[in-house]
């Protein structure tokens, strides 16, 4: 009985033994399948318990319009519990159904069903040979980010299509910041800090598949000597700033001296010879001075004397002048003193020389306007004479005409200037070279008439002599004189006088009817006796 | 100064008629034209193939939108036991599957590979936005997404048979009418076998073919004029 129990005992603890370390293996599960480049893919599978026997995996795949059921053409290629799918047996569009068996000595454990299309998991490898460039520029630095598809993958034949992403990271933070690349393979950076160190990663996908992996980081440092470049500039500019403002303030200080020495002040017109300021602030007097330098004439030393000089009036027989250089010497030396005149009676003077010089003859008054015109166009170009002066002018020409003979006369008028009367100062002309008869004269001077017309002659003064003659101051006009030879003097002062023919100075005298005259016909002496027709006494 | 006016206006007046000359000529190349038209300035074929690439990435990305979508109102079929037979009306069209297999199809073949595929959805999806739009379960953007791609494959195929015509022209492609005439004619016979198809299924299938049209498109300008973008 106790030999029984024991072998119980004995074959249950072998039992129990046995079972602990054998078992079936468990079931495998199918992780994930992928394709880098839609040639190929390649599936895992994570194994179970393995029973504590040695266990086989075998992957079993059905395929959409495939009969049979196939099994794993690869499994070592892509490592341990992996099959990998080549190109010959890697169809696209089709539908996959996959199966892991697990099998050892004491059963099988299969897999649940997998399916799986190859366009659904395509997932390529990592982008390579990530390089990173700084580029100077004038302006500011950039980034230069360059890589190369993944391995395997044929870009070329438009297969398939790989878009890129990228994500870059700036050492001081912790944030990336992604971008997106399309389908080129590089990428600029623009900004970027320099002195700063950039962390760049890239990944890729194709067509619609799922992302990759990111690449591992590649790290750029920036130089930083464009930053001391700039501030070196800066610190140019500053100091250069200060000479600039010290140069402004001063300018703007000074701005009047600038002022004058940019923009110097136009000079105003100057006239030759005359101080401008003398003629603002000077009197008439001055004004005048200024004019008269203007017209370049002669200095006037002393007016009066020239005028004492040149106030001469002659009488002569002389026609129009025939002198011309005389009448212009006249006409030259009136203008001189006349100067001193106003304007107007400058005029009024030379166009009177200028009547006499062109001809005596003529009416005076009636060329006076005329004169004034052709004045006019000479160098004297002042206004046109007032009214009242003009009739100063016209007074003294009318005082001037008065004087003249109709017979030709030539006179030195001249009028005393400033003064609105005018006369004549008649002066016998020293020079005249006319032949007048002078001769000494002696006078008998008739003290009284009788009744019977008797001459009574003072002989007190009386002095004959061999051309003794009696000249009775007279009007100018008369030219005609009598004359009477005194024949016999009486003792009662009667004088006889005798009738003689003589030259033709000589006439009849006029015996008036109450006129009687004892005549005594004898002559002393060849004296003339003046006779002024007296007035009717009676 | 009103002499100065004069040549300033004028010289205004010259500059705006050259700019408006300049702008009309740039504004003429924008058209494209058909069958060559006399005085029209037609679109280059890459830029074309770029145009409908474009529009074919589009287009497959608002199929995979809305298969996310739908993964969240249909279990996935993923869990279930044995091997679920999805039969896509398309699976009779042989399309290349794999790199090799395209780059060695030729390209009229291809060509004529894409425009089936064209022409084999553009009822499906019709119907496939209508029956979303009555289904109280999805909201209106999806009823939209849905619209937009039934337009877009519309518009994807007339894109490239415009491309067809002008590789035709340049002589890269023979000219076989039977491709293109009628489209109708390649489709099998059996082409209402998509009626018995469930929503997600459509939209599975056309994510799928989707996809290949985006590919066999860059494959086809690559080879043919392969600048910039290859």
């Amino acid at each position: 009985m106790w030999r029984d129990l024991g072998l119980a005992v004995l074959v249950l603890l072998s039992a129990a033994v046995e079972s602990n370390s054998t078992s079936p293996p468990g079931k495998p599960v199918l992780l994930s399948c992928r394709s880098p480049e839609k040639e190929t893919f390649t599936c895992w599978w994570e194994p179970g318990s393995d029973g504590g026997l040695p266990t086989t995996y075998r992957l079993y795949y059905e395929r959409e319009r495939l009969e049979g059921v196939h099994e794993c053409p690869d499994y070592w290629s892509a490592g341990s519990n992996s099959c990998f799918f080549n190109k010959t047996h890697t169809l696209i569009w089709v539908d996959y159904y996959l199966t892991v068996v697990a099998s050892n000595a004491l059963g099988n454990a299969t897999s649940d069903i997998f399916k799986m299309d190859v366009m659904e998991i395509m997932k390529p490898n990592v982008p390579e040979n990530v390089t990173l460039l700084v580029v100077e520029t004038e302006d500011s630095p950039y980034l230069h980010i360059r890589w190369e598809h993944p391995r395997n993958t044929d870009t070329e034949s438009g297969w398939v299509t790989i878009k890129y992403e990228l994500r870059i990271k700036q050492e001081k933070n912790n944030k990336w910041k992604e971008y997106m690349s399309g389908t080129q393979s590089h990428f600029s950076l623009y900004s970027i800090a320099p002195g700063g160190v950039y962390t760049v990663q890239v990944r890729c996908k194709l067509d619609h598949g799922s992302w990759s992996e990111w690449t591992n980081s590649t790290n750029v440092k920036v130089p930083n000597y464009v930053q001391n470049e700039r501030s070196f500039w800066i610190l140019v500019a500053t100091l250069s700033a200060i000479p600039f403002m010290a140069a402004m303030c001063t300018l703007i200080v000074k701005r009047e001296n600038v002022k004058q020495c940019v923009l110097p002040p136009v000079p105003g017109p100057k006239i030759r010879g005359v101080d401008f300021h003398l003629l603002m602030s000077g009197q008439s007097e001055d004004s005048t001075n200024a004019l008269i330098i203007n017209q370049n004439f002669p200095l006037i030393v002393g007016w009066k004397d020239q005028m004492e000089e040149y106030l001469i009036v002659t009488e002569n027989d002389i026609g129009p002048p025939s002198d011309a250089s005389h009448c212009q010497k006249r006409k030259k030396s009136l203008i001189i003193p006349a100067g001193f005149c106003s304007d107007w009676e400058i005029q009024c003077k030379s166009t009177h020389i200028q009547n006499d010089c062109a001809g005596g003859t003529k009416n005076e008054t009636g060329n006076f306007p005329k004169n004034n015109k052709s004045l006019s166009g000479e160098s004297l170009s002042y206004m046109e004479p007032s009214k009242l002066q003009k009739q100063q002018c016209l007074g003294q020409n009318f005082v001037n005409t008065e004087a003249t003979d109709p017979s030709p006369l030539n006179y030195d008028n001249a009028v005393k200037p400033f003064t609105n009367s005018g006369y004549v100062d008649i002066r016998k002309h020293v020079e005249n070279t006319q032949e007048v008869n002078v001769k000494q004269v002696d006078y008998s001077r008739v003290e009284d008439v009788n009744g019977d017309n008797v001459f009574i002659l003072n002989n007190k003064n009386l002095a004959f002599n061999s051309s003794g003659y009696m000249d009775f101051q007279r009007q100018e006009e008369k030219l005609s004189e009598d004359y009477s030879r005194v024949k016999e003097v009486g003792s009662n002062n009667v004088v006889v006088l005798q009738i003689q023919d003589m030259s033709a100075d000589t006439k009849n005298p006029h015996a008036t009817g109450a006129h009687k005259m004892g005549v005594c016909t004898e002559l002393i002496n060849s004296e003339y006796i003046d006779t002024i027709p007296a007035p009717p006494l009676m | 100064m009103p002499g100065s006016i004069r040549p300033v206006s004028v010289v205004w007046v010259v500059l705006v008629c050259l700019l408006f000359c300049s702008r009309l000529l740039s504004v003429g190349a924008a058209p494209i034209c058909t069958n060559a038209q006399a005085g029209c300035h037609a679109l280059s074929l890459a830029n074309l193939f770029d145009r409908v690439i474009q529009h074919s990435a589009r287009m497959h990305g608002i199929s995979n939108d809305l298969h996310s979508e739908f993964e969240q109102y249909f279990l996935p079929s993923k869990n279930q036991i044995g091997r679920v037979s999805r039969n896509c009306h398309t699976s009779t069209i042989f399309t290349p599957n794999g790199k090799e297999n395209a780059q060695r199809m030729a390209r009229q073949e291809l060509t004529e590979v894409i425009l089936k595929l064209l022409v084999a959805w553009r009822d499906p999806l019709w119907h496939f936005h209508q029956s979303i739009a009555h289904h109280h379960d999805f909201n209106n953007f999806s009823a939209n997404k849905a619209l937009e791609m039934s337009d877009m494959v519309h518009e994807l195929r007339k894109g490239v048979e415009k491309v067809a015509e002008k590789m035709q022209m340049m002589g890269i492609i023979s000219n076989s009418v039977s491709s293109l005439a009628s489209p109708e004619a390649l489709l099998p016979s059996d082409s209402a076998e998509w009626r018995l198809m469930k929503d997600y299924d459509l939209l599975y299938c056309f994510r799928r073919d989707s996809n290949k049209v985006q590919n066999y498109l860059k494959i086809l300008k690559c080879r043919i004029v392969p600048e910039h973008g290859c």
